[in-house]
């Protein structure tokens, strides 16, 4: 759904200096606001991390939107 | 020594048929420690949308972590209850309402950890492994999916 959104599955995106996960957010929020009503969790490197966390570059970064699984 | 559960192939594209599941059922035969077995099976349900009847799901995942996912889930569940063994399979791509897309196959020697593991496998899967699922309806219509 988030793909839709975007009009892709996946993007460089250009950190430029060190960046918590929450600020991260906040970019594909600015770049894409259509996903501000929108659910979705951030994995880095597979892992889903709380807002407060630094990204160690480069990282895998995924949003993930509520799981259907079952 | 501690037993190691190698990572296991999890995902199928399509339906899990009923005559996989029958197979399965057999192939434990040979076993002859396991006097319980417990099977959960997920079947898509034709829930009433705003863009009418669902017909199926299509199902993504982000696979490599989803996997991961599914052997730690194992990992836990062997840890946590008597298990012989233990089989999940989950559909990926289109299910048509009426077929099953989640497979959940626990083995124990008694009934009350093979009752227990599938369970707390199934609430597990629902909860932490990232899989995605686009309900199909009508002609061109969706709506995501998302667990409770």
């Amino acid at each position: 759904m988030l793909a839709e959104i975007a009009g892709l599955s996946d993007e460089l995106w250009n950190a430029g200096g060190s960046m918590t996960v929450g600020q991260f957010r906040a970019q594909v929020l600015d770049k894409y606001p259509a996903m501000r009503d929108k659910k979705f969790k951030i994995a880095v490197n597979q892992r889903i991390l709380d807002d407060f966390v630094s990204i160690e570059t480069p990282a895998e970064i995924a949003l993930l939107p509520p799981f259907a699984g079952g | 020594m501690e037993k190691v559960h190698k990572p296991k192939k999890v995902f199928v594209q399509g339906p899990i048929s009923p005559d996989f599941v029958a197979k399965s059922i057999a192939s434990h035969q040979s076993k002859t420690g396991i006097g319980a077995h417990a099977i959960f099976l997920g079947q898509i349900r034709a829930d009433q949308k705003e863009g009418g009847v669902v017909t199926g799901i299509d199902y993504t995942a982000y696979e490599e972590m989803a996997e991961q996912a599914f052997h730690d889930i194992r990992e836990a569940a062997f840890a946590r209850f008597e298990l012989t063994c233990m089989h999940i399979y989950h559909s990926l791509g289109l299910v048509p309402t009426g077929e099953i897309s989640l497979f959940v196959f626990v083995s124990s020697p008694h009934r009350r950890a093979a009752f227990e593991a599938s369970e707390y496998i199934v609430e597990e899967i629902k909860a932490k492994v990232p899989i995605f699922g686009k309900e199909l309806t009508g002609d061109s219509g969706h709506v995501w999916k998302e667990n409770t």
